[in-house]
């Protein structure tokens, strides 16, 4: 009997030791807080918001669905913010990261040049986005802007457009601003991707007569695989909340061509003359969950199926 | 045990003195904050400041703290502030803003006030079910600027009235626009209201003021009409070119610039806040010292219900924070600046009117002459006090500064695109 009492004690002891709890809540406790304070309890608050009218100075009145039913049935604005932002958010990544891929290997194969290309393709993601929308508000210009002056010079006077201004171009134009803005970013990212891949293996392809575009198809896009996948997920993620660049271009004009989830939410919020938050809470969530059903979605379809070995 | 009791007694002493003197301190050093728009108008910030040291002379012992923000920062701050009850004694605002006085927030001015000093049709926009909340201290109207110079150019004299007909106008601006001119220089760019100077003041003139006011607030379908007449009419200038090709990017401080500077254009339908920006120098994108600057009436409509009335508007006003501590002393500090003297004050230094009783033609200095322009132009006016951006909520507002302010008067929409949203916004 007392051998057994002197086995537990030893056995909770030797527990102790592992699982120091007072430490382990030590530790965890400063994370958890911010955690709790600034991420858990507004992603909660934001969901109760959406089911009440919240005004300032009154209690928050609870109306159910109703907000939800409006989101869907009458609130066209925001289908069309949806439409904009899922065609941007499908669109961009595949650009920028094909894009990227080109170029970190044009950089892989140590062009002429490199070093100031690389530093080069890679500035524009060190500015943020209040400058560069500034910066191609101005490039995309009627009378003075860059693209009107080079189509002018080159005789296309009838290609001259208010870029920003003509809903059949606004759009479109400002993805290819975010393209030029974030492949830079995700070259560099491939690139040491490319630098980390076994050389045994590249140049195993290489003994088998493998051609340029068969190493890189069958072996480089298998092996950096899970880099892309990050840099979709990251991108798509980016885009799905672009806010900055409209709200200094476009603020959503014209006839909403631009409009993003992003920035219609900040309008019900902010700009709609009302205080209540509950609507824009509404529109928030319904967001919440596509975008996290997009990132799991694509988590789903670039699944390695197989490990690869080497 | 005797130094012990001692040492308690100076002790207990030394501690009353130093909480009576720190609370002394705290009370007569009061504060009155204050949270205004015009970081970057110097000309607003040295007459509010002026006024504030004026207030702090009088009152010994009151502080005035002013934090100068942008209009769009000063928005956002405030609405996160009020909810959590940490706005200011005394803020910006305007009084479109009428989501402010829906929710108790602001204070009632009616009895502090000095509104003897204060014009009624200013006291009239910030009149609310019985109350007046704010200090009107900024207003202006629709005024149509045209270059004199280029006008007599083209061979067209101004009648006396300065207004020309529907048909004369149109023809003036397809003269204009053959000649290689822009006939109106107005920009959609970053406001969400310039664009849609020229519709609103159609439709004000064919509707008159009470349809007009029931056609904002959705009492009157857009398919009225009268409405879709103006529309066509504004669709006419529309087509003839009147605007410049970068109207819908084109920024309110670039169509000024536009106006008088490079490449120039006839006109300008602006707010009559024009001179604080063109009165500048020219290295600060003011217009040339010489400009003929020259003041029209907007063309009179066929078969118009008022071809006198144009829009007013109270611009930037301040109003009390209904949890202020000390109200008093907040319409005090705004009682400052309520004189005769104060309001052409800031007329000759502002450049811009204002809600506060002054006379234009005490004014002096170079720009007198501007002044009494404008009053000529504003003599026998019916104003409507507001712009549609003001008096519509929700959707139609949203859809008025897509449509009406921008997509339309660029052109990439017809008459009957804008009826069809706009009586469809109001349906929310």
């Amino acid at each position: 009997m007392e051998v057994d009492q002197e086995r537990s004690s030893l056995f909770r002891h030797q527990r102790s030791l592992d699982q120091p709890l007072g430490s382990i809540i030590t530790f965890l406790l400063p994370a958890v807080t911010v955690y709790l304070a600034f991420t858990a309890f507004p992603v909660i608050r934001t969901l109760f918001n959406s089911f009440h009218r919240v005004l300032p100075g009154k209690a928050a009145l609870f109306i159910g669905w109703d907000n939800y039913i409006s989101v869907f049935v009458k609130d066209d604005i925001f289908l069309r913010a949806v439409k904009n932002t899922i065609t941007w958010a499908c669109l961009s990544p595949v650009l920028e990261v094909s894009l990227a891929l080109l170029l970190a290997l044009a950089l892989y194969a140590k062009i002429p040049g490199a070093r100031f290309f690389r530093i080069a393709w890679f500035t524009p993601v060190l500015m943020s986005y209040v400058v560069v929308g500034i910066i191609w508000i101005w490039i995309y210009n009627y009378d003075w802007g860059a693209v009107n002056v080079l189509l002018r010079g080159l005789g296309l006077a009838e290609w001259v457009k208010a870029w920003l201004g003509n809903p059949k171009t606004a759009l479109w134009s400002l993805i290819f601003v975010t393209t030029w803005m974030w492949t830079g970013f995700n070259m560099v990212v491939l690139l040491a991707a490319l630098h980390s891949l076994p050389s045994e293996v590249l140049e195993a392809g290489e003994l088998d007569n493998c051609g340029w575009f068969k190493k890189l198809w069958f072996i480089v896009i298998p092996m950096v695989r899970p880099t892309i996948l990050n840099l979709l997920v990251l991108s798509f993620v980016g885009k799905m909340k672009v806010f900055d660049l409209v709200w200094i271009t476009t603020k959503g004009g014209p006839l909403w061509a631009t409009e993003t989830v992003a920035t219609y939410v900040y309008k019900r919020a902010f700009e709609w003359s009302t205080f209540d938050l509950g609507y824009a809470s509404t529109v928030a969530s319904i967001w919440f969950v596509i975008i996290l059903s997009g990132v799991l979605l694509l988590t789903w379809l670039f699944r390695q199926r197989e490990k690869l070995e080497y | 045990m005797m130094k012990t009791k001692q040492l308690f007694i100076s002790v207990t002493v030394i501690f009353c003195f130093a909480m009576t003197a720190v609370s002394f301190c705290l009370a007569a050093d009061k504060t009155i904050t204050l949270w205004s728009h015009w970081a970057d108008h110097e000309t607003k910030r040295a007459f509010v400041e002026g006024a504030a040291k004026t207030f702090e002379a009088k009152h010994p012992g009151v502080k005035v703290s002013i934090i100068w923000y942008e209009k769009t920062a000063l928005y956002a701050s405030l609405k996160t502030a009020l909810r959590a009850g940490q706005a200011p004694d005394i803020f910006y605002a305007e009084p479109e803003q009428s989501e402010y006085m829906e929710n108790n927030l602001l204070y009632d001015l009616s009895k502090g006030l000095k509104w003897s000093a204060i014009e009624d049709w200013a006291k009239e926009a910030w009149s609310y079910k019985g109350g007046v909340y704010g200090f009107p201290l900024e207003a202006w109207t629709v005024e149509l600027y045209y270059n004199k110079k280029m006008l007599a150019d083209l061979g067209v004299k101004l009648p006396p009235s300065g207004q020309l007909g529907q048909a004369a106008f149109l023809d003036l601006v397809k003269k204009t626009k053959a000649k290689g001119i822009t006939p109106i220089s107005l920009g959609a760019g970053d406001r969400p209201y310039p664009g849609a100077f020229l519709t609103h003041e159609a439709i004000l003139k064919k509707l008159g003021l009470d349809d007009y006011d029931k056609l904002l607030k959705g009492k009157l379908s857009w398919s009225d009409p009268r409405v879709v007449s103006a529309l066509n009419y504004v669709k006419q200038i529309v087509d003839a070119g009147a605007m410049p090709p970068s109207f819908s990017s084109l920024k309110l401080g670039e169509s000024h610039f536009y106006f008088h500077t490079k490449p120039g254009s006839l006109m300008f339908l602006m707010g009559s806040f024009y001179p604080s920006r063109a009165f500048n120098p020219p290295d600060k994108g003011g217009q040339p010292p010489d400009f003929p600057l020259g003041i029209m009436q907007y063309p009179g409509l066929d078969n118009a219900a008022c071809n006198d009335c144009k829009s007013i508007t109270i611009g930037g006003s301040y109003v009390v924070n209904a949890a202020s501590k000390e109200p008093a002393l907040a319409i005090e500090l705004l009682n400052t600046m309520v004189t005769p003297e104060m309001g052409n004050k800031w007329l000759e230094t502002v450049l811009v009117q204002t809600g506060i009783k002054a006379d234009p033609g005490k004014i002096k200095g170079p720009y007198a002459q501007y002044f009494r322009d404008l009053a000529d132009a504003s003599k026998g006016k019916k104003y409507y006090l507001d712009l549609p951006q003001g008096v519509l909520r929700g959707k139609a507002k949203e859809v008025f500064a897509q449509v009406v302010n921008q997509a339309f008067p660029a052109g990439l929409i017809g008459v009957d695109e804008v009826v069809k949203q706009m009586n469809a916004s109001f349906k929310e």
